[in-house]
């Protein structure tokens, strides 16, 4: 997940890479007290985790304190590309000669450590990269492998620096490798890195992405709450919800809930759901072994989703056992809180005893299920998808 | 024959004492898979599901001649187990758990390249070839044994896959899970050329879904297949994938959606599929109808 500007300005000073004077702001008064401190122009930038601030509104100039809280006023009531802005980050305005770039990710491909520069920078740079990419100097490690400063040194010497700029260009991109080790980032990136029109160095602005995999062995990114981010954005509500129960979920628009085992299905089976004519409410995957507590969860939140119509569950069970499953369904249904239809195929390792725990339950309590249809592996899984849909239609004339 | 795990596979399961390896070991023996040891170290003389436990990976090799490992293990232990499995002289390491740090899984395979061992996963449902062995956690019901390959990023997909071949009668000789990790131990490029080599293996499914590039990246590959591809790729209808800063589009270009791969993978030369449904119908055209 992705750190704000004002998080991934202090690991860079931490670690001496230059950043200009700035403060971070949750309400006018604090725009403005912190406009005076830094004197002169400022600049007011929207705290949110998505590029193309700039081009949103999102990065508003003033001369003064008074200018300053005026635009923060605006910005702070502002959705900028869809995020409500709740903080915003004063920095002194700089005097810009020339615009840079520097940044360290993984190629993917070739299981690589990568540096990344350009004499140019700013939102240009992939536009530069498609037309000329001769300019674009990459630098390629194996992980591990130490980069030294006479590395840094060549580094900056092929993106064409010379004299003191090429000094601190070396020692920035060391930093830069060093940040992208010590905090697990899947994503360093300076970006613009300001040439001022006396020479120095400073950056502008900075993207760090940190793999959420790898956050049990990072205590001090711990204490910034980063687990409730998406790399775009705060999650929302149910969102937040289902991350507290582990639950990979993702809002959609449409109205079908999505109840599935695995990922993979997940997102085929959102497919298989809009070919037929359907439109998800959601993304879920309950893969990983979940718990019949956390199957429960699952259909819950599905059930207070408002958008969610009727619901399509499929379970092939792997790890994750069909007499669990069918334990968690149950603990669901016991709630009596069920008000949609469910159509869902369960097969997969231990369906026997799943499907005897059902019948077991049925035989006792038939009117639990009233309003769910169970499948097993006679039946192809675009047929109970095709119901599902069949549902949701059903409810939808209902409504109207 | 099948490919990378059959009967004359000799199976060690890492973490077979915990709750995961214990449950799934039992699994595997009931398909017949040859498992041979387990380790769980300070666990070492015991036996669970009637293997034997040992402490290190090294002992299952030399004393049963381990050629394969299986991983049932948190995420944060996986670095270590599987360089011990290849400093141990395990040639195939499946790794089950899911949501390994990337930058452990770089140099997992920088490690196994280096010991030409070939590390398939994290998060791999696993690899079947049905009759023969099941190492990982693939439930074998949809399962049969065929002529059909499979190599998937996603294990549920994998078992829809099987789920549709059997049903039309073409049955699987061997179907590999990559693993929804996104950084893998190996890739479509590794698997395919190993299908094309199996007399067993008529034509192969290939299923991909968003994110990453090694769809696009296995294109090359795809062109020196014989064999005829099937590809099918999930989120056809999934919001434009976000990318990782300008790093990632300058490194990787245009790719990492449904198109781009389902693109690069018919430029290539594979057939696409749109859903599983669709499957048996192109498989008859393409090798006839199943091999009774």
């Amino acid at each position: 997940m992705r750190l704000y500007e004002y998080e991934a300005k202090e690991l860079l000073a931490e670690h001496g890479i230059p950043i200009p004077k700035g403060f971070l702001a949750r309400s006018v008064e604090e725009v403005t007290s912190c406009a005076e401190r830094i004197g002169n122009r400022v600049v007011l930038k929207a705290q949110i985790l998505s590029g193309g601030r700039g081009k949103a509104g999102g990065i508003l100039f003033a001369s003064s304190p008074q200018e300053a809280a005026e635009k923060a006023k605006s910005l702070l009531a502002a959705k900028i590309k869809g995020y409500q802005v709740k903080s915003v980050y004063v920095e002194q305005a700089l005097d810009i000669a020339k615009e840079l770039y520097i940044g360290v990710t993984i190629d993917r491909v070739n299981y690589k450590v990568v540096l990344i520069g350009c004499e140019e920078g700013g939102v240009e740079i992939e536009e530069i990269a498609r037309r000329s990419p001769e300019r674009i100097v990459k630098f390629s490690r194996e992980i591990d492998e130490p980069f030294f400063s006479h590395d840094g040194v060549a580094f900056a010497k092929q993106i064409g620096f010379s004299g003191k700029a090429l000094q601190t260009v070396a020692k920035i991109s060391k930093a830069a490798v060093n940040i992208f080790y010590s905090y697990d980032a899947k994503l360093v990136e300076v970006n613009p890195l300001a040439q001022l029109q006396d020479g120095s160095l400073v950056a502008a602005d900075a993207r760090i992405s940190i793999d959420e995999d790898a956050l049990f062995r990072q205590g001090q990114l711990q204490k910034l709450g980063v687990e409730n981010r998406h790399e775009e954005g705060e999650m929302t509500g149910r969102e937040k919800q289902a991350r507290e129960a582990s639950i990979p979920y993702l809002d959609l628009d449409g109205d079908i809930g999505m109840f599935p085992g695995g990922a993979g299905f997940g997102i085929a089976g959102n497919d298989l759901i809009i070919d037929l004519g359907g439109q998800p409410a959601n993304f879920m995957d309950s893969g990983g072994g979940p718990s019949p507590e956390r199957i429960a969860k699952m259909l819950m939140l599905l059930e207070e989703n408002p958008r969610v119509k009727a619901i399509f569950g499929a379970r092939f069970g792997g790890v994750s056992r069909c007499d669990d499953f069918a334990k968690g369904v149950i603990l669901f249904l016991k709630t009596g809180k069920l008000t949609k239809p469910i159509a869902m195929r369960m097969t997969g390792n231990m369906w026997e005893e799943g499907l005897r725990i059902f019948e077991e339950e049925r035989k006792q309590n038939p009117h639990l299920f009233d309003k769910i249809e169970i499948f097993g592996i006679e039946t192809p899984i675009a047929y109970v998808a095709k119901r599902a849909v069949e549902l949701a239609r059903a409810e939808e004339r209902k409504t109207d | 024959m099948a490919i990378l795990v059959t009967k004359r596979s000799r199976v060690v399961v890492q973490g077979i004492t915990g709750k995961s390896g214990d449950f799934h070991t039992s699994q595997m023996l009931k398909c017949r898979t040859n498992i041979v040891a387990g380790t769980s170290p300070g666990k070492g003389g015991t036996t669970v599901n009637g293997i034997p436990v040992y402490d290190t990976v090294r002992e299952c090799v030399e004393r049963h001649q381990a050629d394969v490992s299986v991983l049932f293990l948190p995420a944060r232990f996986v670095l270590d187990s599987t360089v011990e499995a290849i400093r141990a002289g395990i040639k195939l390491v499946v790794v089950v758990p899911e949501h390994i740090p990337i930058h452990d899984m770089i140099r997992i395979r920088k490690y196994a390249k280096a010991h030409g061992t070939m590390v398939i996963g994290g998060n791999t449902a696993g690899i079947i070839s049905p009759d023969e062995a099941n190492v990982g956690i693939i439930p074998p019901i949809a399962f049969k044994k065929g002529r059909v390959g499979s190599v998937s990023r996603s294990g549920s997909m994998t078992y829809y896959v099987a789920d549709t071949l059997t049903r039309s009668g073409y049955g699987e000789s061997t179907c590999v899970g990559l693993g929804g990790d996104p950084i893998l131990g190996s890739t479509f490029a590794e698997i395919l050329p190993l299908f094309d080599k199996d007399p067993e293996t008529d034509a192969v499914i290939l299923v991909g879904e968003i994110g990453g590039v090694y769809e696009e990246s296995a294109a090359p590959t795809i062109r020196q297949i014989r064999k005829p591809i099937l590809a099918i790729v999930g989120g056809r209808y999934a919001p434009v994938g976000k990318r990782m800063g300008h790093a990632g589009a300058i490194i990787e270009g245009e790719m990492g959606t449904a198109q781009t791969k389902l693109n690069a993978l018919e430029e290539a030369g594979a057939y696409p599929v749109m859903n599983l449904s669709d499957i048996p119908k192109v498989l008859q055209e393409l090798i006839g109808p199943p091999k009774g």
